[in-house]
């Protein structure tokens, strides 16, 4: 017996806005939210660019005991989880402790707390090393951390996938709720990668996108597209059994459809030639819903902006959903906020959840030269109405992990 | 669609009692020691200065030279006993790729990998920082790089839940098997993480011995009145979950079957445990609860009992909390007496010493319980390996954070 699962909250924190209302008027109106570096010195890099969250005030979500322990992508997870709590207006009931469950992903933690610690060990010894370090660097720090907050005892742990993170969280936990073990799940992804080592670690890669002007160096499917760009921020979603949410009379964004997740099982870091890993998850995820590949609208793709992420993911789509892949929009919003890492399908998944409420694509923007590789739909440069009943989010990641998710529009 | 049964077919442990299955079980009901000093790198300035160590672990015995220098010790730890797991198996990954998938909770992922990088970026500058970095210390990278290696294409992540995060993965395997995602799940726990950052950072946060630094097979002593803290170990377990159909059409005879998985948060502290376990006890309940048996059909807990003062004495008040007077007459050993505890990895070992517990109808004890603890006043098998006649037991982790996982293994019946 599998339940019906909708969602009734969202919150995020992102390059593009810090709240749901300003973020989705941005990545409609395809304003980018990439810039020059500034939470780390990065002046030795000639094109520092990265999707930083702005004017972000951490004491208007923690207070300034807890703010010095944890790691500012901990306070992002926080700050988003309490707009989606006040979104779905909900009240966690101490009568019930197993009601209310939390389930985050992160790709990597607390990095700049360990980064900061490393240097006392270094140079103070290891006795200087805080005795919060362990407890606030691990990434289930902040499923923890929520759940103390809000009172929430149900089903807790973090997911991490590498960049399918958020999605494969998101879907956890909404497979928690359509088993029975819990009747909410406040779910989704955070990530705070920019940060000196990691930077360096990407750089390393060859995985980060050059070009003169910070705003069009993001640029998914285009011809031209040479890299991703970091960003940092969260996207949380308050999932909950229709039955609970209706009864309560909670207003419900979208209906949760199905995840689904996959590996490619072939190389750490480059994904299969052919899409064989992101198609057999699409594929899950469509019988999972109980879904043709016709009855899919729209796509937020995973986009990221590399030569071969963009290729591999076209030739995916294409081959899931065949002659239905020339009528399909798909485009990817990373091109506004970059790639949020563990944080990036969580984000997405608001943003795909969106376009089932407003009936309203964002663009892909900078994708002014096709690509003969990638030959869909992209929504380039101007967002569009389309009348969407269920909307794919996918994600893809170094290891080989792939998540899908699938939302579905509320006729309420 | 009926929910399917899901069993256990094959185990693959690396502890420090042992490299490989049987050696660990053998050590176990031995009550040998895996704890030693700390000699890889210096320890004068830090607290606490032992830990369980792998001894005689050489990844090149499972894996190619190219690839021991890019993957972390926690991956190679947990391709060691997944490797082990699959061929106890007998499981044919390849064969049916996309019906098998890869759960392996890893708590702190490659932190030596970290460590090292940190080194390069402060004394050579961020040009210098390797390409393998993230791939290698992202906590995933075992769940990831075990497929890639054997071939697994179905569902696939790892589950974090600091010290509860092998039992976490271990359960969300078994939900993917009910649910009917996949027809067979490669689960488990792994850590590998004794570098001078995470001693100091966890002797830092006081919940490290340090009272026995001259003393290593002295100093894990869970349930005795002289514990002062855990001992840090390393290790991993993987476990080869499959739908009884599915373990049945290839003619194989489950070891043991997985009837429930029950998880709940305390919402309370950081780091310590609700007030009287009672986390722990709603975990406990929900899985029995879950298994549709009673609180007396359980014949032995493997106690998540990790030598701290307020782990062990709450996690014995929430067993008395759940199992009322009975409490007293069921066996309950520490697995971590012995291996120290390995963090991500404690979970899934102590699933496996289930496993292994059911099959053989023998449990091994909880070494160094030499000074009985008024607070913890049931029977931890002190006296060492004792035959049992049972059905059922109960493995729990609860993790930093407020986690906590029971998973309730049956002996197989078909």
């Amino acid at each position: 017996m599998s339940r019906e699962v909708v969602v009734t909250g969202l919150g995020l924190v992102s390059p593009v806005g810090n709240n749901v209302p300003d973020a989705w008027d941005a990545l409609v109106a395809g304003r980018s939210g990439i810039g020059r570096i500034t939470r780390f010195d990065a002046s030795g890099y000639e094109q520092p660019w990265g999707g930083e969250v702005k004017d972000f005030d951490p004491s208007e979500h923690v207070d300034a005991k807890l703010r010095r322990r944890i790691d500012i992508s901990t306070v992002f997870a926080i700050a988003a989880a309490q707009e989606a709590v006040a979104d779905a207006a909900l009240e966690v009931n101490a009568e019930a402790p197993g009601a209310v469950g939390v389930m985050m992903g992160t790709g990597i933690g607390g990095a700049h707390l360990l980064v900061e610690q490393q240097r006392i060990l270094d140079e103070k010894g290891p006795r200087r090393v805080s005795p919060f370090l362990i407890s606030h660097m691990l990434p289930d720090t902040a499923t923890g951390l929520v759940a103390i907050a809000l009172g929430a005892r149900g089903p807790n742990f973090a997911v991490t996938a590498a960049c399918a993170t958020g999605g494969a969280a998101v879907g956890e936990a909404a497979e928690t709720i359509a088993r029975g073990d819990a009747e909410v799940m406040i779910a989704g992804g955070f990530e705070a990668p920019l940060q000196p080592i990691y930077y360096a670690g990407f750089m390393a890669m060859k995985a980060l996108a050059a070009h003169e002007d910070p705003t069009q160096a993001v640029r998914p499917f285009d011809r031209d597209r040479n890299g991703f760009i970091l960003g940092e921020g969260a996207g949380m979603l308050i999932l909950e059994s229709r039955e609970h949410a209706e009864a309560r009379g909670a207003r419900i964004h979208a209906r949760w459809v199905a995840a689904a997740t996959s590996n490619d099982a072939l190389d750490m870091v480059a994904a299969a030639e052919d899409g064989r890993g992101i198609a057999e998850a699409m594929r899950r995820a469509l019988a999972r819903g109980e879904l043709s590949p016709e009855q899919i609208s729209y796509i937020n793709a995973h986009g990221t902006g590399t030569p071969m992420n963009d290729r591999v993911e076209t030739r995916a789509i294409r081959d899931v959903f065949r002659e239905h892949a020339d009528r399909l929009p798909v485009s990817s919003t990373k091109s506004m906020h970059g790639h949020l890492m563990g944080g990036a399908g969580a984000l997405e998944a608001v943003i795909t959840i969106l376009t089932c409420k407003h009936q309203i694509v964002p663009p892909t923007i900078n994708y002014t030269t096709p690509d003969p590789d990638c030959d869909l739909d992209y929504v380039p440069t101007v967002a569009r109405e389309v009348p969407v009943e269920y909307a794919m989010s996918t994600s893809i990641g170094l290891g080989g992990h792939n998540s899908v998710l699938v939302f579905g529009r509320w006729e309420g | 669609m009926e929910v399917p049964r899901v069993v256990v077919t094959g185990v693959g442990m690396v502890t420090p009692v042992g490299i490989g299955r049987e050696e660990t079980w053998r050590g176990l009901l031995a009550a040998d020691n895996g704890v030693r000093a700390v000699t890889d790198f210096d320890v004068s300035d830090i607290d606490s200065q032992v830990a369980g160590q792998l001894t005689g672990f050489e990844p090149l015995d499972w894996i190619s030279r190219k690839d021991v220098r890019r993957m972390d010790r926690f991956v190679h730890v947990a391709i060691a006993a997944s490797d082990e797991a699959i061929a106890h198996a007998g499981l044919n990954v390849s064969a049916e790729a996309e019906a098998i998938g890869c759960m392996i909770g890893s708590g702190i992922g490659g932190m030596a990998t970290l460590e090292e990088q940190f080194r390069v970026l402060f004394d050579k500058g961020p040009n210098r920082i390797s390409p393998f970095l993230v791939p290698m210390f992202i906590s995933d990278m075992a769940s990831g790089q075990v497929s890639i290696r054997s071939g697994a294409r179905g569902p696939n992540y790892n589950t974090v839940s600091a010290c509860a995060s092998g039992a976490d993965a271990v359960g969300s395997a078994f939900e993917v098997l009910r649910r009917g995602d996949a027809q067979a799940m490669i689960a488990g726990g792994t850590d590998s993480c004794i570098t001078r950052m995470t001693l100091a950072a966890f002797a830092a946060s006081r919940a490290l011995s340090t009272g026995r630094n001259d003393d290593p097979e002295h100093a894990s002593r869970p349930f005795d009145l002289e514990r002062d803290g855990f001992v840090l170990g390393e290790g991993a377990t993987t476990l080869i979950l499959e739908t009884l159909e599915h373990a049945e059409g290839r003619g194989r005879e489950p070891i043991a079957e997985l009837v429930a998985y029950g998880q709940s948060a305390d919402a309370f502290h950081v780091t310590q445990p609700s007030e009287n376990g009672e986390g722990a006890a709603r975990a406990m309940r929900l899985a029995i609860k879950k298994a549709g048996i009673s609180a007396s059909d359980v014949g032995y807990i493997n106690a998540h009992g990790t030598s701290t003062p307020l782990n062990d004495k709450f996690e014995t008040i929430s067993i008395k909390t759940v199992f009322g007077e009975a409490a007293g007459a069921i066996p309950i050993s520490s697995t971590k007496s012995m291996v120290g505890h390995t963090l991500g990895a404690g979970g899934a070992i102590e699933a496996g010493v289930c496993v292994l517990s059911l099959r053989d109808q023998r449990i091994h004890g909880t070494r160094n319980l030499l000074v009985p603890d008024p607070d913890c006043d049931l029977d931890y098998v002190a006296e060492g390996a004792r035959d049992l006649s049972f059905d059922y037991a109960i493995s729990n982790s609860l993790g930093f954070g407020g986690h906590n996982s029971s998973l309730i293994f049956k002996r197989f019946v078909a």
